[in-house]
């Protein structure tokens, strides 16, 4: 064991709480981000924080502490136990690359609001209303 | 068997890769190639259907691994039924934009194809998958498409009724991706049989917060108040065909999920309630909305939520009547809805403004149009010969068999607020003085062919509504058997 794996052991529930506390505040913020600010490229990066708290969550909960990498290889067939689960990893890159194109999709339509509006708060965008 | 369902899929995303390379060889590619695609859909829904009937549901694997543990597409009466109407309602929706945008210029018609291919296939992915991390995916394919869509229109407001829906959107993706995570933790699968089997060991608060943020994320998508705030502004700002496609296939397959995750996965107490009384509100809000519109568009936007919340309250009611009569209704909704928009947009085509008050007389201009937005209104509303009618009187039947008479008496109310404000339209059309100069926008012939279709449908089932009832007789029986359903895909293959 190297000197950082046996600090990893000793601080296994700090770890663990640190990481599902990161993912929660991250969650938080970018829903504070989305419903508070009021300029569209901030709400815009609230909701990727929040994306990317949800897709830490996803990750952190598929995680067996000392665990190894999902893959059987020779000599080390009876792994299954102690081996992460990988379908929150697929998932989570599926997602990502989600959040991605909805990102780029919404940045290109801020830019086209500001053309259109000249103005990139979103209070100032009302020529919809009921 | 040749044609399996994973067809739905494939070829619409093929072609989607393929249209910009055909654009090269010929520049109408961009418009025919999703006309062919989706009538290919319309052949494997019937290839499909006609299967199924003789030997039982069908679940796909993908990747060739079996089904709790990889991805299947499943087709049962019930997912055929509703995946067979969206692929049909998609092939006339393409046929009646398939003139409509020859302004465009030859990129942006691509961009409009491309997307408009894949809102519906997308639809046609949430209706016959069985695993809910592709449910999501196919929901993000929808919503991307939706999103670019209703922002096409360079010259409207379509940036900003875009820019709302996508940020709803991805407050739904965000809220189902939460949703699948407890799921998975709680039962470990992410195949929707294999989660309702596991359900009733899960504890039933964790059941509840899973519960509340699949309702939150999948409500967004099927129009449910009060999370419906983006419809209005996107089936507007939209170009026609969107609309008719959000009202007729986009919802459809939001309701969908909906159902499939209160009727299969969770089984818990109350949610029947809640529905019921959550579409009753939205159908009520929505009608009262209606009335008040000056804008031709968005009154259609606001009478289409106000019917999505009459399915919601029949799936609510969630006797073996009510469900038929829901998916009737979704049906007829599906149908009327399209029919409303596609002869709706060529009244504003033919106005300065898009206002209901200058659409005065516009019968001497329109007649053959108008007469179908009469047919279509009156249908609407649930006159005795149209299809409208058996829809909402399985609906009123079933409410009537289970004793919730405010939910009649609300149900009829709202039926008098939507004679009164399609007759106000209709009434303008048709007996209003006429002003102006005669119609410069006539319907194409190919727009012509796909609303006689819609309006001969609409007769034809109110004539004889014993030609389609056994499919949803059936279709409501294969939903309502959750325990066959579970016991079919774990060990049909």
């Amino acid at each position: 064991m190297t000197e950082f794996q046996i600090l990893f052991e000793q601080h296994k529930d700090l770890i663990t709480i640190a990481v599902y506390g990161t993912s929660i505040a991250l969650i938080v913020i970018g829903l504070y981000a989305v419903l508070m600010k009021k300029h569209l490229i901030k709400i815009v990066i609230g909701l990727s924080i929040m994306d990317a708290g949800i897709h830490l969550l996803f990750v952190a909960i598929g995680y067996i502490s000392g665990g190894t990498a999902p893959i059987f290889s020779r000599g080390n067939e009876n792994a299954g136990a102690r081996m992460v689960d990988p379908v929150p990893q697929a998932l989570v890159l599926t997602a990502i690359v989600i959040g991605f194109a909805i990102t780029a999709l919404a940045l290109s339509l801020i830019i086209r609001l500001y053309k259109h509006h000249h103005t990139a708060n979103i209070d100032q965008l009302n020529s919809l209303k009921w | 068997m040749v044609i399996t369902p994973v067809h739905y899929i494939i070829a619409p995303l093929i072609a989607a890769f393929a249209i910009p390379l055909l654009t090269k060889i010929h520049k109408d590619a961009a418009r025919v190639v999703p006309g062919i695609v989706l009538f290919y859909n319309v052949i494997v829904s019937f290839v499909l259907m006609k299967h199924i009937r003789e030997h039982g549901m069908i679940s796909e694997v993908l990747a060739g691994w079996q089904a709790p543990w990889g991805i299947n597409l499943v087709v049962t009466p019930f997912t055929g039924y509703l995946a067979s109407m969206v692929s049909i309602l998609g092939f006339i929706i393409w046929l009646y934009g398939f003139r409509f945008k020859r302004t465009l210029k030859g990129g942006e018609i691509k961009f409009y194809e491309i997307l408009q291919m894949m809102m519906i296939a997308g639809s046609i992915g949430i209706i016959i998958t069985g695993d809910i991390f592709n449910l999501f995916v196919f929901i993000e394919i929808v919503g991307i498409s939706a999103f670019s869509l209703t922002a096409f229109y360079r010259s409207r407001d379509g940036a900003e009724a875009g820019f709302k829906y996508l940020l709803i959107g991805g407050f739904a993706s965000a809220f189902l991706l939460l949703g699948i995570i407890i799921i998975y933790t709680q039962t470990g699968s992410l195949n929707m049989a294999q989660i309702a089997e596991r359900m009733p060991d899960v504890p039933q608060q964790m059941k509840i917060i899973a519960l509340i943020f699949f309702l939150v994320a999948l409500g967004i998508e099927a129009e449910m108040f009060p999370l419906n705030g983006w419809a209005p502004d996107a089936y507007s700002q939209a170009p026609t065909p969107t609309s008719a496609t959000f009202a007729a296939v986009v919802s459809v397959a939001g309701v969908y999920a909906l159902i499939r995750v209160v009727y299969t996965m969770f089984d818990v107490e109350g949610v029947n309630n809640y529905l019921m009384i959550m579409g009753f509100v939205s159908m009520l809000i929505a009608e009262i909305a209606a009335i008040s519109q000056k804008n031709l568009k968005r009154m259609l936007a606001y009478s289409s939520m106000g019917q999505i919340g009459l399915v919601l309250i029949a799936f609510g009611i969630g006797s073996k009547l009510a469900v038929f009569g829901a998916l009737f209704l979704m049906l007829n909704h599906g149908v009327i809805k399209s029919l409303l928009f596609m002869t709706g947009s060529y009244f504003i085509y033919n106005t300065e403004d898009k206002k209901i008050k200058s659409l005065n007389g516009i019968y001497k201009k329109l007649p053959f149009v108008s007469f179908l937005f009469g047919l279509g209104a009156l249908a609407l509303i649930g006159f005795p010969p149209f299809s409208g009618f058996w829809s909402k009187f399985y609906i009123l039947m079933s409410a009537a068999d289970e004793k919730y008479i405010f939910l009649i008496i609300g149900i009829l109310l709202v039926t008098v607020i939507e004679l009164t404000y399609y007759l106000r339209v209709v009434g303008r059309i048709f007996f209003a003085k006429e002003e102006g100069e005669p119609a410069s926008h006539k319907p194409s012939v190919n727009a012509i062919i796909a609303m006689s279709s819609l309006a001969l449908f609409i007769i034809v089932i109110g004539v004889y509504p014993d030609l389609i009832m056994p499919h949803i007789q059936s279709a409501a029986e294969a939903l309502l058997d959750k325990s066959n359903y579970i016991q079919q895909i774990l060990s049909l293959n």
